[in-house]
């Protein structure tokens, strides 16, 4: 037996351990159950495990590949070994303490009773520990035996080749030749991606419009972040806080209580922009002379104050208090009452659009070329003659007004506001869709919220876990596609200089140097 | 009347009297050094002329016009540029797109075209390198960069700061050729060095610096030669 078997063996053991607490595994079950319709949440959650070691089947062969069958086997039962015992014992000491109804949920909150009847699978504990067994070792030999076989037949490979055969064939047919070639081609294209887009809010169906519509709003809301921390590169965590401006100014501006002055919507949205870029102006006169650590620490502390205002007692006549304002104001247009999440979801739309553009054409402006000076070293920026100040504050009033437009937008939706909307969450949320969507990046933002804000939504019952799920997908972005998801053509760039310096040869750069 | 005179300046950074009443004058078509040891003030003297600081106290005037309070931009558009200490490129930018943020204060895309070209016959290895990132070129490369992108902005004098730092022997003196060949070409400069035998070579005048205050002045020949330059800054003998 292999000492590195035996390891991968521990850790998915522990893994799966840590799985079964958190309650990973019951929740795994509960979906699979939920999505086939099944009778019982049990196959759900031990396909997790048996893939769980599968897998640490597979990386045991990985970490010291064998050249025999009989290596391979040994290196799967290892593994299966040592989390089969573990999981064994887990399973029949948590029946057992099950059985005489030791409270266990007092400690480990995931651990009720139906928790383990899934492991147990309802039977006795012993008669599960054994089954957990056997299934363990026949799951650590399949994943070794899968890792043998993928590398010793280069299926994969196979397979690779043939896919790109095949797509090479579609390409090669006719049709789709003659459309590559056709001169509208690109127009074509752009087309038939409006009209899905325009048509899009007809078939989706309220609960979808509204869904989608709050990715949407988030997806401006990222756009207006991206510019303040992509392209300029200044670290604003309090970035809530205009979005709450926006949300309150078309609030207090169009809804009865508790102010009366029920003004019309178009009149309150661009109130609502500018309040909010003002008051990014504001904040970033005294603010943006700091950096870095200090600015993200300084609006953090804005974002929390405005919450907490909108929050006090002492505000209440003012801002609605606690209970936020009821009955916001919505669209009318030609005498029609667009108040719904269907017309929302054009107006979101359209303005997903002008934002986009806005911050495209911004980005390759001398503007754009500013602030990415800025970006990479504000003292040099400064002595090549860029007025930083001035620049650093308008990328602070742009992200501000795109935030205070999403706000708006977002109170007239709900036909609601409050101070529950706005906590330091969703600074969080928008600034990690914008990091993993890519930063810098305006398609990386949609795909980033679309993730990260639509995700969670599709898989409902993941609900408690989405912070645990935003973490972990972190990190593994981090790890696997630091750039992001989409990301801007220069961060890929920067972040596998490794490859690109790879392409100038040794000679050169030696030359350089001596 | 010289080009740039700086009169009894004094630069703090918070409580650290950084510059003691300093008073230096660079006359058009001059290279003029300031040596010195470390913490002498010589870069805190450039940050101050390139306004990157402030002085409390004293009077910058270049051709005739008081600069004391003009903000950055307007000092590099009177034709004031820095070339900071440590290179200090745009690693992640683009060779070329690093020089056009050197050109960020004009206007007119025909003449920076031209300012290129021009850096480019000075520099043809940024020209090969043009696609690469300033970050992947070698240490001499990247002072060539930093030179050349202030040479985007048009400048009428030139601030050097510590142009050898890091680099190889054989690359020091090209880059000093270089700083020859610029000021040849009717760019004033204003070199910082800690290589005082390198820099006495090539400028006209020098000053010697010491915690903020000068310590000497005159020509470099003559401060070559002096004593106390010999036995602090040029190694002893």
């Amino acid at each position: 037996m292999k000492r590195t078997s035996l390891e991968s063996g521990l850790l998915i053991g522990c893994l799966s351990l840590f799985f079964i607490v958190l309650g990973v595994t019951s929740l795994t079950g509960s979906l699979v159950q939920d999505w086939f319709k099944l009778s019982s949440p049990i196959l759900g959650g031990w396909l997790l495990l048996f893939l769980m070691t599968f897998w640490g089947g597979t990386l045991a062969f990985k970490k010291s590949p064998s050249k025999s069958w009989s290596e391979t086997l040994r290196t799967g039962l290892s593994v299966g070994l040592v989390a089969g015992i573990m999981l064994a014992l887990t399973i029949w000491g948590l029946g057992t303490l099950n059985a005489q109804a030791v409270p266990i949920r007092e400690w480990l909150v995931q651990l009720t009773p139906a928790a383990i009847a899934m492991l147990t699978m309802g039977r006795a504990p012993v008669v599960a520990a054994l089954l957990m067994f056997v299934v363990m070792l026949l799951a650590g030999i399949g994943g070794a035996a899968w890792a043998y076989a993928a590398l010793h037949y280069q299926w994969r490979s196979v397979l690779n080749t043939r896919w790109l055969s095949a797509r090479e064939s579609v390409i090669n047919m006719s049709l789709v030749q003659k459309y590559q070639q056709h001169q509208y081609s690109k127009q074509i294209a752009y087309g038939v991606g409006a009209l899905v887009l325009l048509t899009a809010p007809l078939y989706l169906g309220r609960y979808w419009n509204y869904t989608l519509g709050t990715v949407g709003l988030y997806v401006i809301l990222g756009l207006g972040l991206n510019v303040v921390v992509g392209m300029a590169g200044l670290l604003d965590l309090g970035y809530v806080a205009f979005f709450a401006i926006g949300s309150y100014t078309m609030a207090l501006l169009t809804a009865p209580q508790p102010h009366d002055i029920v003004m019309s919507f178009w009149l309150a949205l661009p109130i609502g922009v500018l309040l909010a870029a003002c008051a990014g102006v504001l904040l970033g006169i005294p603010v943006l002379r700091m950096r870095g650590d200090y600015l993200a620490i300084v609006t953090l502390g804005f974002g929390e104050i405005i919450r907490i205002l909108s929050k006090s007692d002492v505000l209440t006549d003012f801002s609605g208090g606690p209970r936020g304002v009821r009955a916001v104001g919505g669209p009318m247009l030609f005498g029609l009452n667009l108040n719904n999440e269907f017309y929302f979801m054009y107006f979101i739309i359209l303005g997903i659009i002008i934002v986009a553009y806005a911050t495209h054409q911004l980005q390759r402006s001398r503007v754009g070329r500013a602030w990415m000076a800025i970006r990479e070293d504000e003292d040099v920026a400064e002595a090549m003659g860029i007025n930083t100040l001035k620049y650093k504050l308008l990328a602070f009033a742009m992200g501000s007004g795109f935030a205070g437009f999403s706000g708006a937008l977002f109170a007239s939706r709900n036909k609601f506001t409050g101070p529950e909307d706005f906590t330091l969450l969703v600074s969080i949320n928008v600034l990690s869709l914008v990091i993993i969507g890519g930063m810098g990046s305006i398609p990386g933002v949609i795909v980033g919220a679309l993730v990260l804000k639509g995700l969670p939504e599709m898989l409902r019952q993941l609900d408690d876990y989405r912070m645990l799920a935003f973490g972990g997908l972190l990190v593994i972005m981090m790890i696997l596609r630091p750039e992001g998801l989409i990301p801007s053509s220069r961060r890929k760039m920067e972040l596998h200089d490794d490859e690109s310096e790879a392409l100038v040869p040794d000679v050169l750069v030696e030359g350089g140097e001596v | 009347m010289a080009m740039l005179e700086l009169e009894n300046v004094h630069t703090y950074y918070g409580n650290i009297h950084a510059l003691k009443g300093l008073s230096i004058s660079v006359d058009e078509g001059e290279i003029v050094t300031l040596i010195g040891g470390n913490g002498a003030g010589k870069s805190t003297t450039l940050r101050t002329i390139s306004a990157l600081q402030r002085p409390r106290i004293g009077k910058i005037v270049f051709e005739g016009e008081d600069v004391t309070t003009a903000p950055p931009p307007e000092i590099v558009r009177k034709g004031i540029v820095h070339v900071p200490e440590g290179r200090r490129i745009f690693g992640r930018l683009s060779v070329q797109e690093n020089l056009e943020m050197g050109a960020f204060t004009r206007e007119d895309k025909q003449e920076i075209i031209e300012s290129m070209e021009h850096v480019f016959q000075l520099f043809p290895r940024l020209e090969e390198r043009r696609k690469q990132t300033g970050g992947t070129l070698s240490g001499g490369e990247q002072q060539m960069l930093a030179v050349g992108r202030a040479l985007m902005a048009k400048p009428r004098l030139l601030l050097m700061d510590e142009p050898s730092m890091g680099l190889a022997p054989i690359l020091v003196e090209e880059i000093f050729n270089i700083i020859r060949e610029i000021n040849q070409q009717g760019v004033t400069i204003l070199l910082v060095e800690q290589n005082a035998h390198m820099a006495l070579s090539i400028a006209n005048r020098g000053y010697v610096l010491e915690t903020g205050q000068i310590q000497l002045a005159g020509l470099a020949t003559e401060l070559a030669a002096s004593s106390v330059v010999r036995e602090a800054y040029l190694g002893g003998g």
